[in-house]
């Protein structure tokens, strides 16, 4: 069943446009994160479905329901604040309290709910302090279990691990989908950070200048991504522009770059004639066949070694886990051409 | 939308009723300054019927207000001086010394505040009667005002000290500035947006100040404020009201004008370096 | 610390702080004793309660403290009243938010007794006021509205000068929450109101304390609006305290001056208190 419908939603501040037309629909109980950069609208998107901010058009359903007007203190969502924003006058309790006193919950079940959000987040011992006597940790606990106790449709989080240092944030990252899972929530999460989104996300919609890039799972996102953008944000890439030479083989399509010609295996055979080419670094292996290339620079990583490789004046980059290649070497390296994904020429 | 809708609604019926609140009374008060005594401003005209400059100069001429302006603007200045010497030392010690009961030491800078100016003034003069000490008003008065007045002058500079930066002074050390130059480069630059508020603000609540000058001073001694006062009790006239009441607060609001730009100012010389 | 840095910080202290502490510890001093009968300037002196039995007896000591607290009381509950909305209006800052704050703030520039008198001006019988009514034909002669026996006219002017004090420490108060503390109360289904009155008021209660206080302590011993537009019925104490000083009569006005300083002592904790209290009520 859907949970969040959006419609062709757009948002314009005067003469800027923050999101364009966007529709996406979310499963109930799915986890689906918004990934990009400053300024890719991921924020503005969370605003609107917890009703903050007024679309200029379109329409945003929950459970069935158009919620496009509704303000947020009626909208059956919560949010989890990047600071926290917690009451700092109101001890943990309180806090918890807060939403459900607002919504005239009985006190019977107030406390049943209180408690029950306690236990699952370990809160027991912090209950009567006041938030500025917790830990960062702490307190993104507290602001969890807020949003948690008004058991809503839709769990909206705010960047919530940008100010927890980063021994915490994997702690709490795997909290944060444990109890997703527990309670069955419909989640919303908002990151820049693409290995938070790919560790935690059922699906990813990655936004760019307020339009969206793909939605995918994360190793689709990963092994295919559709546009230069995506391929770039996440993970690294090495991305060549190219024209199409034809079918050299049933399957087995043959590009021209300007650092040589590469054989790309794919089912759907490009639309267009100029397209992007991209490979992972992981993905070259290091061998007698393939293009030349000069080693310009070495950098030993631990479980690889990340190379610069020039050829014809295009330097690009090659990660392997055994290379003895120094500054200065010529190599031999080859992609198999499974691992060439082609892009889609985005303006 | 409807925000700013809502928000120039709001606007628009605010600068009414700020019209109503400032430039009505006002203008009333430059009105009736301006009546000539030759024809009365009766109920039933909207302008003065006859209009001249004959209050001011016979205010000028006739009236304790000339000696009224020099105690004022002499009082107001002396008191500043004087307070911000006082106050220094105290600032100088809250700004830069940590000490148990420094706190406390603060509020207690604040006393002079909470204590209603009319008992201060009267049970000052009962003091001064008390000591045999009615001889010379006018010093009386400026000391009253120099010591009650401290709250604000304290305040100002103990900041002003407190931002007073202790690498400056050790840089100036380290290259080897004496007593005087290590002042001059490294505190002074600091304290002087603080000294020129400290010394305005004092200036201004001296000038307008009233239960000392009134308690302390009658019968001898006529600031702005107490002539004010007898021109709105037992001798009301209402144009001479009204040139005495301009008179006392246009140079407030001008030197008020000169705090805020020298508060304003103040932040930019401090950002030198990193906070 | 070493006993000569004490020296040194007791050395800096005593021209400010010390000349303080002497002067307000004297004025408060003579007070209690000359109540007592201690430094009559004319005639015996030496403890006697028989001044405050008299005071106490007076009808017109009784109806000054009823008066002055009422001043008080109602001075800065409409001052705060007031400063709230507007602080919140002019929390974020937009186009012409500036020039409103200005305009609000002007009255601190102005002093009490020109405000006063710009005030019975406007009022007076022959007032613009009047004037208007007439011309609107609500009424065909002046009505007398200075010095009105509720004293209307002193609230007015109170707040009109207490409104800019209480607005500047307010809105300081309220630029200090953060907006998503806000949000977060919006969030959880919290109204205007209860926005208002769990969030914004617990987290402003010191601002609003320190107003309500300064604005009570200010307004109870107020002298020169009760003397030009308050009600000629009635005296404020700081009025009852002038009046005996001019008689003479010492013992009577220091009197009336403990009984203020009492009053604003007790007052302005009762108030402090009162407004926490009733925040707190509200939260559990």
């Amino acid at each position: 069943m859907v949970a969040i419908r959006i419609d062709e939603l757009t948002k314009q501040f005067e003469a800027f446009t923050a999101l364009a037309k966007l529709s996406l629909e979310v499963e109930q109980e799915e986890f689906v994160t918004l990934l990009g950069p400053s300024g890719c609208g991921k924020t503005t998107l969370l605003k609107l479905i917890s009703g903050f901010l007024d679309p200029t058009e379109g329409t945003i359903h929950i459970n069935g329901k158009d919620v496009t007007r509704t303000p947020p203190e009626a909208r059956d969502t919560a949010l989890c604040f990047q600071s926290y924003a917690l009451f700092p006058h109101l001890t943990v309790r309180e806090n918890l309290e807060f939403g459900p006193r607002q919504k005239r919950i009985s006190a019977h079940d107030r406390k049943a709910r209180v408690d029950d959000v306690a236990e699952k987040l370990s809160l027991h011992a912090q209950m009567d302090k006041l938030p500025n006597q917790l830990s960062g940790g702490q307190q993104q606990r507290v602001s969890l279990g807020r949003a948690l106790v008004m058991r809503p449709s839709v769990i909206l989080f705010d960047e919530p691990l940008s100010n927890l240092d980063a021994k915490l944030r994997d702690q709490v990252r795997i909290e944060i989908r444990r109890i997703q899972k527990e309670y069955g929530l419909t989640a919303i999460y908002v990151t820049h950070d693409q290995n938070e989104a790919l560790a935690m996300s059922d699906r990813v919609v990655v936004l760019n200048g307020g339009r969206v890039e793909q939605i995918d799972t994360p190793e689709a996102l990963y092994h295919a991504p559709k546009t230069r953008f995506v391929a770039d944000f996440i993970g690294d890439a090495n991305v060549f522009s190219g024209t199409v030479q034809g079918e050299v083989q049933p399957g087995l399509w043959r590009v021209e770059t300007a650092m040589g010609t590469y054989d790309v295996a794919t089912s759907t055979p490009p639309k267009e004639k100029d397209v992007d080419l991209c490979w992972r670094p992981e993905s070259a292996v290091l061998g007698d066949a393939g293009h030349t290339g000069k080693v310009i620079n070495r950098a030993f990583q631990g479980h690889f070694t990340d190379l610069m490789i020039e050829t014809k004046g295009v330097s690009y980059r090659v990660q392997s886990r055994a290379t003895s290649a120094q500054e200065g070497d010529t190599v031999n390296i080859s992609i198999p051409p499974e691992q060439l994904i082609l892009l889609e020429r985005t303006a | 939308m409807t925000m700013s809708k809502l928000n120039k609604v709001l606007m628009i019926s605010l600068l009414v009723i700020c019209t109503l609140w400032l430039v009505v009374p006002f203008t009333m008060a430059v009105l009736w300054s301006l009546v000539d005594p030759s024809q009365p401003w009766t109920a039933d005209k909207l302008l003065p019927p006859a209009m001249s400059f004959y209050r001011w100069i016979d205010m000028w001429q006739n009236s304790s207000l000339k000696s009224a302006l020099f105690t004022s603007y002499a009082l107001a200045p002396s008191a500043a001086v004087l307070c911000l010497l006082l106050a220094a030392p105290t600032a100088f010690a809250l700004g830069r010394f940590k000490f148990p009961g420094r706190e406390v030491a603060k509020t207690l800078c604040l006393l002079p505040l909470v204590v209603p100016p009319f008992i201060t003034s009267i049970f000052f003069s009962s003091v001064l009667f008390q000591l045999g000490f009615t001889g010379w008003r006018f010093g009386a008065i400026l000391f009253a005002h120099a010591v009650l007045f401290l709250p604000y002058a304290i305040r100002i500079l103990t900041v002003s000290f407190e931002q007073v930066r202790q690498e400056h002074i050790d840089a100036a050390r380290d290259l080897g500035a004496s007593h005087w130059a290590r002042f001059r480069v490294a505190y002074l630059p600091a304290l002087k947006p603080g000294i020129f508020a400290a010394l305005l603000i004092v200036f201004i609540q001296s000038i307008e100040e009233f239960a000392i000058a009134f308690i302390v001073g009658s019968p001898s001694i006529v600031t702005i404020p107490t002539l004010l006062f007898s021109a709105l009790g037992q001798d009301f006239v209402r144009p001479n009201a009204a040139v005495l009441s301009l008179i006392l607060v246009v140079p407030n609001v001008i030197l008020m004008l000169v705090l805020e730009w020298l508060l304003k100012s103040a932040n930019p010389t401090l950002s030198s370096g990193k906070g | 610390m070493s006993a000569r840095k004490w020296l040194l910080i007791a050395a800096l202290l005593t021209p400010g702080l010390g000349l303080i502490l002497v002067l307000i510890g004297t004025v408060v001093y003579i007070a209690v004793a000359q109540s007592f009968g201690f430094y009559t300037i004319t005639g015996e002196s030496g403890f006697t309660t028989q001044f405050w039995s008299d005071m106490i007896g007076r009808k017109l000591f009784s109806r000054s403290i009823n008066y002055s607290i009422y001043v008080g009381v109602l001075s800065a509950i409409f001052s705060v009243a007031l400063a709230y909305p507007l602080a919140l209006w002019l929390r974020k800052p937009f186009a012409g938010s500036m020039a409103i704050g200005a305009v609000l703030k002007a009255p601190l520039l102005i002093p009490g007794l020109v405000a006063a008198f710009l005030f019975i001006n406007i009022i007076s019988y022959n007032g613009i006021v009047n004037q208007l009514i007439q011309w609107l034909g609500f009424s065909d002669a002046p009505i007398r509205m200075q010095n009105d026996s509720n004293a209307i006219g002193v609230l007015i002017l109170q707040t009109w000068k207490n409104l800019p004090f209480a607005l500047l420490l307010l809105t300081g108060a309220v630029r200090g929450i953060s907006d998503e503390v806000l949000d977060a109360a919006r969030d959880l289904g919290a109204g205007t109101w209860a926005r208002f009155s769990k969030v914004i008021a617990p987290l402003t209660v010191s601002g609003m304390q320190a107003s309500l206080v300064i604005i009570f302590i200010g307004a109870v011993s107020d002298f020169s609006f009760q003397v030009i537009a308050g009600p000629t019925n009635l005296q404020s104490m700081s009025q009852l305290m002038v009046t005996f000083k001019d008689r003479g009569d010492w013992n009577s006005a220091a009197v009336v001056g403990v009984s203020l300083m009492m009053i604003a002592l007790i007052g302005s904790a009762l108030m402090a208190i009162g407004a926490r209290l009733m925040l707190r009520r509200r939260l559990t």
